[in-house]
């Protein structure tokens, strides 16, 4: 079984803040780390490796990003954790890169692997971008089902029961069907799906275990492979800023009152004017 | 002009501290700077009637975060300093950053000015300003002392001279303190910069800004050559700013401090190291201590700490998010590497591996943290175990109001380790109690937490400290290593130094505090205080 | 051409977009006695730099167009998302109310596209159309009966290639956010996730999509310029819905869900949402503390709970007390919670407590102490009796 989890580097903070002398954003310079919504999915996939591997079908987990050298170190640490593999796809062609164009570079990536792939995780979203887009819109890249916002799997179960072949000659080709705990807008529900699926995951749906010590040692020799565009056969004219058909005009810092607003008067007053802001806000 | 506030029940939260137990006041006040502290001190100085009257006790508190009731009340007044928390200026000496703050700035908040480059510097000066620029466009600095509780204030600190985790590696606060300004009770100030006035022997000169000259005799004790934060620090031709640094508020009200930076370490990994039972714990620390070369930090959680750990992790929803524990985990040790550059920190982490192997641990048996979420984990993990215990405490409280947790803190010299938990693990056994032990094994200092299940266990369980306070003193340690001695550790500061230097101590205090008003109750016995002035 | 453009004509070699930038992609040149911005290798195109250039010399370009004329894409559509019960959902309307104005300004026609279950609720149409639409597409078939994110999108790429609207909105519900998506992947076009604004630019009518991003700590306004439809989906509770009007009147049209669509994800049991467990996940909060005075006054706390729809949530010595369970205590030692709306009562806001109100979105703050550090993390002050203050409010509340 091989399950792909796709990651990505995120500022360390979500905080933005203003320079009020310059009027500027105020960045903070510290490292990226990795998606906390994806710190979760790998941490669901190495579950169901563990899982899997207890009855006794070889299981593999790699990590798949897309983004600047320096994600390498994050994929190296996902590694330390439990990972097998990682593939980054790093070339100044994928640079700007909106939804869209990054879920091709990542259809790309899986098709690269050259093995084939009966699960794709994904964090729900990313912190800095907030979309939710990716694993979705990877989904119908890759033209598979998918679970979106899961809360907790059961399975994958039927591995190799005789289930309806898959598509055999695709990237993806194996069977099995997989259960999982979904939010919707009206609850959760249990589904099923059969594989090969991607399914995007809640951040509380499991916490990302600290690496040992051995897998630490052994990380910073572990096979990351680093690849461009044209290594991944993806048409540039699809890649980046060029494949995307979303811009950003300008992006600004919200204005934001700093100090308390007074509610004044007496208790009588100053309920009646607490009253109307509560009853104002949606 | 500082208000003196009449103690009502609005301020009920001001009668107690991090100890759990409460106090009582007539009156308080929230100085916000030098000069209110000065004005409050001479106001109850000032008898409304003329009557000569002995002036009251006045007990300083900062943030209240200490475990020895050192901020808690015995009558009087208590003056609260958490609103003295400004930024006051920086400057550079040597590649050396000093920065001057209030006392009831936030250890907290402090970090996260340092991190972010948001120190509120509105009224500094130029120089001061230019210091500033230089100290952000620099490697990120820190104030290398870390005490568990992160909102405890610096006044705070400086006052109980407090340590942390991290203290095996950099001490605890008294060498980061480079200047202190202390008003004494009659709201004259001793302003001291480390360096600058040395006792001759143990004979110290001070004077105050007011131009008065105060000679004092230090008590002539020797202190163990372990951590300690029992008593003043004396030796011969010690700093004066020494002395005031770990007073417990017994001496004078510290109004301004400068704190020295140091640069963060560039690479900080936490390891957690799981082994079945504590003598290959003690064993591995014993070991590891000489073996690494950049260990900042080594705690312990002994398995009575992890249990209670598991059991609140599956019934409390604050700690759920905590990672799991294997059921084969008998003890943690936690291992702080802090160096320069991954490269070293790898080295150490692979001698790690190597001593837990020693010992008959296994190295997979580990959490190693090197990402700021992961750090964060390992800290919740370590606060969780005191905060979990003082949960359970509190649930048996409501059931008998008598019962308070009994936390030991103290230390002894590197090779008396595995005599003195021999020591803890036989006598708690003897008397059959409840327990849960944790801390600095690094220091060879435990925080043996005895957990009384109804009075009569309470009363055992105090005895029991009586007992260990004379055995490590006879092993040459530290009755407190790092909660100060405050109100409820003073019987055991006499175990340890002797009544008669108890008797020295205060006879120093009553040269600064002649009416011994300040922290009245602290160290020693009020009424050894008496007949002064 | 695409990338990073700075216009030398209006660069004034101020250097706020250097400052603005994290990644090093901008930097300052000398060129004879001039500074000028220019952009390097380490640009990621994320218009930082755009946003604070005083003289608006910096923008960023997109890609090659597609080959298909955006002229030919006429008409906003909307999405008409209903609930458990086959009602429309309120978004649906809100964004109708917004569309319209942009598809006056445009000239275009306003089309609501409705997808059902053959037993959904007749009334659907009749709604779209007081709220705004012109024109309504319904498809009854029992494969929308639930939603399915991928029958939904066949669904709706069928219809977008046939009917070509320019402009497609969802409201941004969690089936919002995976349907749009599934579309805009099969369409091949853009779609910007959770706008807070959306306006129709006069000059090129391209739609300009403002959205938050960094968790609301950084907005950014994005327009799709060659590919169609423009895709976005909206906030619910954004827009206000408009006042339906029944003397409104449009088209409904039938259309029918190609035989050859099927669900891929089997639903074997639905769990409605339980109300919120814990206070963590509570959206409004009433925190109490030390000052409310005594636990006699708990039950008038738990009065403007109730009223404000909120839970109760408290600080660590009241925990201690015994007044509450540890459940409800917030904070570094308890819960850090996130709620929309924070009401903090008698609460003096000591560090600790502060850092478990930080993702509040607004705290109103009622203490007695004008110096009480809570203010400092409040969007109103309430300086006042916090019995008085409560029970004045819970009366107001009570009489509404």
């Amino acid at each position: 079984m091989h399950l792909v989890v796709c990651v990505k580097a995120v500022p360390s903070t979500t905080e933005v803040k203003m320079d009020p002398r310059t009027n500027t954003i105020v960045r903070d310079g510290r490292a990226a780390v990795l998606n906390p919504f994806d710190a979760t999915a790998l941490e669901l996939a190495l579950q169901i490796k563990e899982g899997v591997a207890a009855s006794g079908e070889p299981c593999r987990v790699t990590v798949l990003s897309m983004g600047i050298p320096d994600t390498e170190r994050l994929l190296r640490d996902c590694i330390a954790r439990g990972a097998d593999a990682g593939l980054l796809l790093s070339d100044r062609a994928f640079a700007g890169a909106d939804t869209l164009a990054t879920t091709y570079a990542l259809g790309c990536g899986v098709r690269a692997l050259g093995e084939p792939v009966d699960l794709i995780l994904c964090g729900k979203m990313a912190v800095d971008g907030d979309t939710a887009q990716i694993g979705p819109e990877l989904a119908g890249e890759l033209d598979i089902p998918c679970v979106v916002d899961v809360q907790a799997v059961e399975g994958p179960l039927g591995a190799g029961d005789g289930a309806d072949e898959g598509t055999g000659d695709g990237p993806i080709c194996r069977h099995g069907r997989l259960r999982a705990v979904r939010a919707t807008d009206a609850g959760t529900e249990f589904v099923e799906v059969d594989l090969p699926a991607v399914i995007t995951v809640g951040k509380d749906a499991a916490r990302l275990r600290m690496p040992g010590i051995p897998g630490v040692l052994a990380s910073s020799d572990a096979p990351v492979t680093v690849l461009g565009a044209d290594r991944v056969g993806a048409d540039p004219a699809r890649c980046g800023l060029t494949g995307s058909p979303t811009q950003v005009v300008r992006s600004f810092v919200p204005e934001r009152a700093d100090e308390a607003e007074p509610v004044r008067g007496d208790a009588r007053e100053q309920a009646a004017k607490l009253a109307e802001l509560i009853g104002g806000m949606a | 002009m500082t208000a003196i506030h009449p103690m009502t029940r609005e301020y009920a939260e001001y009668l107690h501290d991090e100890s759990r137990s409460v106090g009582s006041a007539d009156s308080i006040s929230f100085p916000a700077d030098e000069d209110g502290i000065r004005s409050v001190l001479r106001a109850l100085r000032t008898r409304p009637d003329g009557s000569a009257a002995a002036p009251p006790p006045v007990t300083v508190q900062g943030a209240r975060t200490g475990l020895a009731a050192g901020a808690v009340p015995g009558g009087g007044h208590v003056m609260n300093l958490s609103r003295a928390n400004r930024f006051l200026g920086l400057r550079e000496e040597d590649g050396v950053f000093y920065l001057r703050v209030q006392p009831g700035v936030v250890l907290s908040e402090l970090r996260r000015h340092l991190v972010a480059g948001t120190i509120p510097a509105r009224g500094w000066g130029r120089a001061d300003l230019r210091a500033l620029e230089r100290l952000y466009a620099g490697p990120e600095q820190v104030l290398p002392t870390d005490p568990t509780e992160t909102s405890a204030c610096l006044g705070g600190m400086a006052a109980c001279n407090a340590s942390g985790a991290r203290s095996y590696r950099w001490g605890p606060m008294r060498p980061h303190v480079s200047a202190l300004r202390v008003v004494l009770a009659d709201g004259d100030v001793i302003d001291l910069r480390r360096g600058r006035v040395r006792a001759r022997g143990r004979r110290l000169a001070l004077s105050t800004e007011s131009g008065r000259s105060l000679e004092v005799d230090l008590p002539r004790y020797a202190m163990p050559r372990t951590k300690n934060a029992s008593g003043y620090f004396v030796e011969d031709d010690m700093d004066a700013i020494d002395l005031f640094v770990g007073s417990d508020g017994t001496l004078g009200v510290i109004s301004e401090l400068e704190v020295a930076l140091s640069p963060a370490p560039a690479v900080t990994w936490g390891v957690s190291c799981f082994f079945d039972c504590e003598d290959r714990a003690v064993d591995f620390v014993a070991a590891a201590r000489p073996a690494l070369r950049h260990a900042a930090a080594f705690e312990y959680f002994d398995a009575a700490a992890l249990d209670i750990l598991r059991s609140q992790r599956a019934h409390a929803a604050a700690f759920a998010s905590l990672p799991g524990l294997d059921d084969a985990w008998g003890c943690c040790v936690y291992v702080e590497i802090a160096c320069d550059d991954e490269e070293s920190a790898r080295g150490d982490l692979a001698r790690v591996a190597e001593l837990m192997s020693g010992v008959g641990g296994d190295p997979a048996d580990t959490w190693v943290a090197r990402t700021d979420v992961d750090r964060e984990t390992q800290r919740f993990f370590r606060h969780a175990v005191p905060e979990s215990v003082n949960m359970l405490i509190d649930a048996r409280r409501r059931a008998d109001p008598s019962i308070t947790k009994l936390g030991s803190d103290m230390s002894v010299p590197d090779d008396r380790l595995r005599d003195v938990v021999a020591l803890y693990r036989r006598t708690l056994a003897e008397a059959g109690l409840q327990s849960a032990a944790w801390g600095h094994i690094g220091d060879n200092h435990l925080h043996v937490n005895i957990l009384p299940r109804d009075a009569r266990e309470y009363a055992a369980g105090k005895e029991l400290f009586g007992v260990w306070a004379r055995e490590v003193t006879a092993m040459g340690g530290a009755v407190s290593a790092e909660h100060g001695v405050g109100k409820l550790k003073r019987d055991f500061l006499a175990v340890m130094y002797g009544g008669r230097a108890v008797a020295e101590m205060a006879a120093l205090k009553r040269r600064f505090d002649p009416y011994c008003q300040l922290g009245r109750g602290n160290l020693f016995d009020p009424h050894l205080c008496e007949g002064g002035a | 051409m695409s990338g990073l453009a700075i216009d030398r004509e209006l660069c004034i070699g101020c250097g706020m977009c250097v400052k603005a930038c994290d990644t090093g992609g901008i930097e300052l040149a000398w060129e004879g006695p001039r500074k000028f911005a220019r952009g390097t290798d380490a640009c990621v195109y994320c218009g930082a730099c755009a946003g604070v250039c005083p003289v608006d010399a910096i923008s960023i370009t997109g890609g090659a167009p597609t080959g298909d004329d955006p002229s030919t894409y006429r008409g906003i559509w909307v999405f008409a998302q209903t609930g458990p019960d086959g009602r429309v959902l309120p978004v649906a309307r809100e964004l109708l109310g917004r569309a319209r104005t942009i598809a006056d300004e445009r000239g275009c026609a306003l089309t609501a596209v409705l997808g059902a279950g053959p037993a959904a609720d007749g009334a659907g149409p009749r709604d779209l159309i007081a709220a705004g639409a012109d024109e309504v597409i319904v498809c009854r078939d029992a494969r929308l009966a639930e939603p399915d994110a991928e029958v939904f999108a066949r669904w709706i790429c069928a219809l977008a290639r046939d009917r070509r609207p320019e402009a497609i909105l969802y409201g941004a519900t969690a089936f919002g956010r995976e349907l749009a998506p599934a579309v805009a992947v099969r369409l091949k076009t853009g779609l910007t996730a959770d706008c807070t604004a959306l306006s129709a630019d006069p000059e090129t009518g391209l739609l300009q999509q403002t959205r938050p991003a960094f968790g609301g700590n950084l907005m950014a306004t994005i327009v799709c310029p060659a590919h169609r439809p423009q895709m976005a989906t909206v906030r619910p509770g954004v827009f206000a819905a408009p006042a339906p009007d029944a003397s409104r009147t449009g088209t409904v049209s039938e259309v029918a869900l190609d035989a050859g669509v099927a669900p891929r994800v089997r639903v074997l049991e639905r769990r409605p949402a339980a109300a919120a467990a814990s206070i963590a996940d509570a959206r409004r909060l009433v925190v109490v503390g030390r000052g409310i005075g005594s636990k006699k006054n708990l039950p008038l706390m738990r009065r403007l709970a109730e009223l404000l729809g909120a839970e109760l949530g408290c600080t660590r010595p009241l925990v201690e007390a015994g007044w509450l369970e540890y459940a409800h205590q917030v904070g570094q030692t308890g819960v850090a919670v996130a709620p929309d709306l924070l009401v903090s009562v008698g609460v003096s806001g000591a560090i600790q407590h502060l850092a478990g109100i930080g993702g509040a979105k607004t705290v109103i703050a009622v203490n007695e102490d004008p110096d009480a550090p809570v203010f400092g993390a409040a969007r109103y002050r309430v300086v006042g009796d916090c019995i008085e203050v409560a029970s004045a409010l819970v009366e107001e509340l009570e009489g509404r």
